[in-house]
């Protein structure tokens, strides 16, 4: 055992400690520290071997303190505990070895100006020589390392018992810094396992995805952990769906928190509140009550009704949302109030006003800046422009595959994001999946299809196949008034479909082709159902005004020609309308 | 289709607004037959409306023969474009009373 060793050594004259003993004691503090789980309790042991080495009566360890002004003694040895004891960081020969970095002896400390008397007046300790290396490791100061009172051979710290301080307080610092960098490690794991604790209950915010053929979809991909951008949807009692769509300044834990609010706030009172603008009152009212200064939500909601198409909507500071209708063309939708959480005067449904939008089976696209201000590759912003060319470029893929690959450029695996990126569509599918060619310009030699419309034999889809038709129409150069007649043909023509060839059944199919012919606008209506007698379908007398048989006088007072035909294969009916419209 | 039923001065007023077509039809001609039955003079507002079909237009025929019957008089005001075409192509704009405004059809009434 070294302390033994070293114990025995003391009665030996001093000169003769050999320079491997102190190797010796060197290398086994050495270890001591390199394998030290607690660094006190090492420090400590340390601190007792090399004052019973040296011979002194005491000794102790300072440490400053995180700010640097204080010095606190941590371990010592010797008859009194003075474990806690502090001093400011440049009393005393103490802090005077800190402040310099440099190692001293002081013989005699009555005659030193810097002894800092205090310590002994408290502990009745009489101290009379020191020996005090700094401890720090490069510039870093960490504290001192101090022997009191030599009592072995002449009772003088010597240069030899420097030199040995010395190595111990180089290594007694690098297991400090040691320590305090584990614990720092440690720290920074507990926090990032609370951050990520924190990002699931934020997934668990986000709504479950509703399939392909659900009318909202959302994606949101974080820039860290946690995210300051949301978005919901649910359903409401009455078949409608309510949205929403937000961005918390900032995009730290404080943002996710205050998402983490502004999302459950929506959530409960929208179930209640269907008017987007009293319940975006309602949120700001609450969210300005105890917001933290200086962070606000720019949030969009709204609600949608999956059976007419029609979204109501109010935007608080939000970036405008993109209508794009079945044409291809898009509008912004922009803010018309303040964002969340800036005003507590707001508390009115009229401060958040709310726009009514007709999606005519268009879609309704609610982003994040993060998108429209993502890096592509190349460096660039994707920017709305280009927002709006990925979104027209995939448009014919299934609702949530669409929204991956639309954002796919921004969320590269090897590129940290800049921002959150949150994406959220709105669709009107009532009438299936509409398809739409753009004719060509310059004369037309073959029939080329406009349009293309599958859908079910229900009234409730009629809606959508009259904007479709009237977009069909428009597109095909037809005037307002041959657009309105072309519309009301096909609308009388289909509900005689819905009506009478499906008798009632909800569940046929439909399917309504428009070709541009040259000068004509030719509309084909199919059917499956069992085949019409057409020898009984005859407009109504005029001068008799009982309900009914109106359908097929209207289609024949609109259209050029009328033709029911027998289907190539043979199955259901088929209506072929021609509209002359040049 | 939402429709706003007033009644003032003996008359009753019934504004349709938005589509009137297969699906909102029954809905429609509910509204006008409830209020035939209150025996007042009707007059439809169709200013609103957006879109009608042979079943809306059905519609305000059965409710007109109704108020006919019962012997009270039902007129249509302030018939938007769209639905004026198709009442004239169900040759009914001639069978229908119709007025530009509410008040032209209170003082002709």
């Amino acid at each position: 055992m070294s302390m033994n060793k070293g114990a025995h050594n003391q009665s030996r004259e001093e000169t003769s400690r050999t320079v491997s003993e102190e190797l010796e004691l060197l290398a086994v503090m050495g270890q001591d520290f390199a394998a030290s789980l607690d660094i006190e309790e090492t420090l400590s042991r340390g601190l007792q071997r090399i004052t019973d080495y040296v011979g002194a009566q005491a000794g102790a360890v300072f440490v400053l303190s995180d700010d640097g002004t204080t010095l606190t003694c941590t371990a010592c040895s010797g008859p009194i505990d003075v474990v806690g004891l502090s001093l400011g960081s440049d009393e005393g020969i103490v802090g005077r070895c800190v402040q310099n970095n440099i190692p001293e002896i002081v013989r005699d400390v009555s005659k030193d100006p810097n002894f800092f008397q205090a310590a002994d007046e408290v502990t009745g300790f009489e101290t009379r020589s020191l020996l005090c290396a700094p401890l720090s490791v490069k510039d870093q100061k960490i504290g001192a390392i101090e022997l009191v009172n030599k009592s072995s051979g002449d009772g003088l710290f010597d240069e030899t018992d420097l030199h040995l301080l010395q190595s111990l307080s180089s290594s007694a610092a690098l297991a400090i810094i040691n320590a305090r960098m584990a614990e720092a490690l440690v720290e920074q794991e507990r926090v990032r396992r609370e951050l990520e604790l924190a990002a699931e209950i934020q997934r668990s915010l986000l709504p479950d995805p509703g399939g392909d053929d659900f009318p909202v979809c959302g994606i949101n991909f974080p820039a860290r952990t946690v995210s300051g951008d949301f978005y919901d949807f649910f359903p409401l009692e009455d078949g409608r769906i309510c949205f929403n769509l937000g961005d918390v300044s900032g995009k730290g834990m404080n943002a996710a928190l205050l998402m983490a609010k502004t999302a459950s706030l929506f959530r409960c009172l929208g179930k209640t509140i269907h008017q987007p603008g009293q319940l975006m009152a309602r949120i700001n009212a609450e969210i300005c009550e105890t917001v933290t200064r200086g962070m606000f939500v720019t949030m969009v909601g709204g609600v949608f009704d999956p059976r007419t198409g029609k979204v109501v909507l109010a935007n608080a500071g939000h970036e405008p949302p993109l209508f794009r209708r079945t044409d291809g063309s898009y509008e912004p939708v922009p803010a018309q109030a303040p964002p969340i959480g800036i005003s507590p005067f707001l508390t009115g449904s009229n401060d958040f006003p709310e726009t009514e939008i007709q999606l005519e089976n268009g879609s309704l696209y609610i982003f994040t800046d993060g998108v429209t201000e993502g890096y592509l590759e190349n460096g660039e912003e994707l920017g709305a422009e280009g927002l709006q060319e990925r979104l027209t470029e995939y448009t014919g893929l299934p609702i949530g595959e669409r929204l991956q690959t639309v954002l796919s450029p921004l969320k590269r695996d090897d590129v940290a994001l800049r921002d959150d990126l949150t994406l959220l569509v709105i669709e009107d599918n009532n009438t299936g999946h509409a398809e739409q060619v753009v004719p060509p310009a310059g004369e037309e030699t073959v029939p080329k299809k406009i349009l293309s419309l599958q859908f079910r034999s229900q009234a409730k889809n009629l809606k959508g196949v009259r904007s479709a038709i009237t977009g069909a129409a428009m597109m095909s150069g037809c005037s307002e008034a041959a657009c309105q007649d072309v519309v009301i043909a096909v609308d009388e023509a289909c509900q005689n479909v819905i009506r009478h060839a499906y008798n009632g059944d909800d569940n046929g199919a439909v399917e309504l082709d428009v070709l541009r012919d040259g000068d004509d606008l030719v509309v084909e209506l199919r059917d499956y159902a069992a085949p019409v007698d057409v020898s009984k379908i005859k407009p109504r007398e005029l001068d008799d005004v009982r309900p009914g048989g109106l359908g097929t006088h209207f289609i024949r007072e609109v259209m050029d020609t009328v033709e029911f035909l027998r289907p190539a294969d043979g199955e259901g009916n088929l209506l072929r309308m021609v509209k002359r419209i040049a | 289709m939402k429709h706003e039923i007033k009644e003032e001065g003996g008359v009753i007023v019934i504004a349709l607004e938005g589509d009137v077509d297969l699906e909102s039809s029954p809905e429609a001609r509910k509204v006008l037959l409830d209020c035939v039955g209150r025996k007042s003079p009707i007059f439809v507002d169709l200013s609103g409306v957006s879109y009608i079909d042979s079943s809306g237009v059905a519609s305000l025929v059965e409710a007109l023969q109704t108020a006919r019957k019962a012997g009270f008089g039902m007129s249509l005001v302030a018939v938007s474009q769209d639905a004026l075409r198709v009442l004239q192509l169900a040759h009914l704009d001639k069978i229908f009373p119709i007025f530009d405004t509410l008040e032209d059809g209170l003082a002709a009434g």
